[in-house]
């Protein structure tokens, strides 16, 4: 298998409800992947097994040919749509951990966008906004060296100016054998650095297409044809 | 210059117009060395694989060319520059002579409204 | 990497312990110059002076418990929160086993309960002034007396096993309480009663098993030797053992397979 993320009939039920059903995907090497869908679509509980965080309940998923667990973990960044700071920490703090436990992690690039988010390492993250430490988790995640980057909500809670900051901070990010997936419902501040497009519905892949395929074929952009077949 | 996307066209044929375009006006000259896809792709605030398509597709067309080892460089034929430049030219017309007959306007009216205006410019 | 999340695990810890053990050591010895007791003891009357030494007598027999308070919550709460709560998010996406993350939990946990019990033996040490070898070597004594000199190992090792096995069962309750999807603490909770409830009846069990046997009519006539009765808790921490091995493989096995963070 080449591909960097491969997942065949992969399902799972909470109870009656199906969060993910029977979703069977390959995504290769060098992408940036939009994985888009309303609310409770799927998106996050997809991450979640991509990062052994859930167990499927049936199918299953390979990231770079490893099954989730400490393999993958150690090439896969992950962004969860939650604050999993803790309070009692300085920046330099976390940042020492994940230089601790994640070999690719390069602390150099971490207090560089530090700087340049105008973010001081001596912090404690007990004193930062809620936007501020969104910032932080995102520049932990992304001062790493993975394989596979895993952003859930990436740009939700933050300001224009910081949304811009992070995609330039993807796209220049950006290595041939690294694929980022986003998922995301602000898609049109998103859509020009996509590769391909996924859209989520009640579990199932509704369409996995490149954004310019979409724009060819149906000459609206992603945003609009999302507004179009989720319309309420 | 800034990158102006619009967002119900294809991205990749849209960087190639964007290119053409500050290859004509000289943002990028003749003989020139482009910046990295990443930086370019930066600047435009896209994809990299996507800028990377629309500058191979210009090296088809030969406009750019790139050398094995040290990047990709503007051609040095300004007779290529040229035609190139003429072609955006018409395409501009073009989309402008459709707007002023859907407005209605005779060739002729076209015509004079151009060198009215652009005798009061000269002025 | 047991080693490092061992060295986080201390360090979060440490913060709240340090300080607690510092001001509990401090004012066993301001009560030592201040002599709470002998002053108490003689006074007749109210005054400033005693109010202050009664104020701090009592202060520090509230900082004891205290200790103890703050060392079940941290245990509890290192485990809720950071791998059951929005930090299992980042601590589950760490290369690292849910072995090792409940092996440290558990070392660091049994290290701060052996530290507590030291502070607080070693702040009567420094509150009284005198009669510390004599206490030790009556306690030597009559530990020597009844257990015997195994009674030195098989002792400490009771106590580490039903401590183990204690935690455990802590662990295992709020493990198998973040199945639930509302009301987990209060889910951990009714785990921890049936826990408890199931231990009791296995221990139940395995009286009703050993009532006949020699060793148990020997503890009836109540003349048991000490090789009898180092026997009888050395079972007793091999019972420990086992149970704590059984909570260890029902967390191993949640957190493996059936990790559901909110």
């Amino acid at each position: 298998m080449n591909n960097l993320l491969e997942c065949r009939n992969l399902s799972k039920y909470f109870g009656p409800v199906r969060a993910l059903d029977n979703i069977s995907l390959s995504i290769g090497r060098g992408r940036i992947v939009g994985l888009l869908g309303p609310n409770a679509s799927g998106k996050s509980t997809f991450m979640k097994i991509c990062n052994d965080l859930l167990t499927p309940t049936k199918g299953e998923i390979r990231i770079a040919g490893f099954s989730p667990g400490v393999e993958s973990k150690k090439i896969v960044s992950y962004l969860p749509e939650r604050n999993y700071l803790n309070d009692w920490m300085k920046v330099s703090d976390i940042i020492a951990f994940f230089h601790d436990f994640y070999t690719d992690f390069n602390k150099d690039k971490a207090y560089d966008m530090l700087k340049k988010l105008n973010i001081h390492a001596g912090d404690r993250l007990k004193t930062m906004s809620k936007g501020t430490k969104e910032k932080v988790q995102l520049i932990l995640v992304m001062s790493r060296d993975a394989q596979l980057y895993l952003l859930d909500e990436p740009i939700g809670g933050v300001d224009p100016a910081a949304r811009d900051y992070i995609l330039d901070t993807i796209i220049g990010n950006y290595n041939e054998n690294a694929t980022v997936i986003i998922s995301t419902h602000l898609i049109s501040d998103i859509e020009k650095v996509l590769d391909d497009i996924i859209f989520l519905k009640e579990g199932q892949i509704l369409l996995h297409k490149t954004v310019d395929e979409i724009r060819e074929e149906t000459g609206k952009s992603v945003d609009s044809l999302f507004r179009e077949v989720f319309k309420c | 210059m800034a990158w102006e996307l619009k967002t119900d066209r294809p991205i990749y044929a849209q960087l190639i117009e964007q290119l053409e375009l500050r290859i004509c006006s000289g943002i990028y000259p003749p003989g020139a060395r482009m910046p990295s896809v990443r930086d370019l792709a930066q600047e435009a605030s896209v994809n990299p694989n996507t800028m990377q398509r629309a500058l191979a597709s210009l090296e088809e067309d030969g406009l750019l060319y790139s050398h094995r080892t040290s990047g990709r460089f503007v051609t040095k034929d300004v007779e290529m520059i040229r035609k190139t430049r003429n072609k955006l030219a018409q395409e501009q017309v073009h989309e402008f002579l459709k707007k002023m007959g859907e407005l209605g306007f005779e060739y002729s009216e076209i015509l004079s409204i151009i060198t009215d205006l652009a005798e009061e410019l000269i002025k | 990497m047991l080693a490092r999340l061992m060295k986080y695990e201390i360090k979060s810890a440490a913060r709240l312990f340090v300080p607690l053990y510092a001001v509990l050591l401090i004012f066993a010895l301001l009560n030592r110059f201040l002599n709470p007791f002998e002053v108490l003891e003689a006074a007749e009357n109210f005054s400033i002076q005693i109010f202050i030494r009664s104020l701090s007598i009592g202060a520090y027999f509230f900082l004891i418990i205290a200790v103890f308070v703050v060392t079940l919550v941290i245990i509890i709460q290192r485990f809720y929160k950071n791998l059951l709560g929005d930090e299992g998010y980042l601590m589950f996406t760490l290369p690292v086993k849910p072995w090792q993350h409940i092996t440290s939990k558990l070392l660091t946990a049994i290290i701060w309960c052996v530290l507590s019990a030291i502070v607080i033996v070693g702040s009567f040490f420094i509150l009284f002034e005198s009669g510390h070898i004599e206490l030790l070597t009556f306690m030597k004594d009559s530990i020597k007396h009844t257990f015997g000199t195994t009674g030195f190992v098989v002792l400490p090792l009771l106590i580490i096993a039903q401590l183990t096995s204690g935690i455990m069962m802590m662990y295992n309750a709020m493990s198998l309480g973040q199945l639930f999807r509302k009301n987990r603490l209060l889910a951990s909770f009714g785990m921890y009663c049936l826990l408890y409830s199931i231990q009791q009846v296995i221990y139940v069990i395995c009286l009703l098993l050993l009532a006949d046997t020699s060793f148990f009519s020997l503890i009836r006539t109540g003349a048991p030797t000490p090789k009898d009765i180092n026997l009888f808790l050395g079972s007793i921490a091999i019972g420990g053992v086992i149970l704590a091995a059984a909570h260890f493989v029902v967390v191993n096995r949640v957190l493996n397979r059936k990790l559901n963070l909110e």
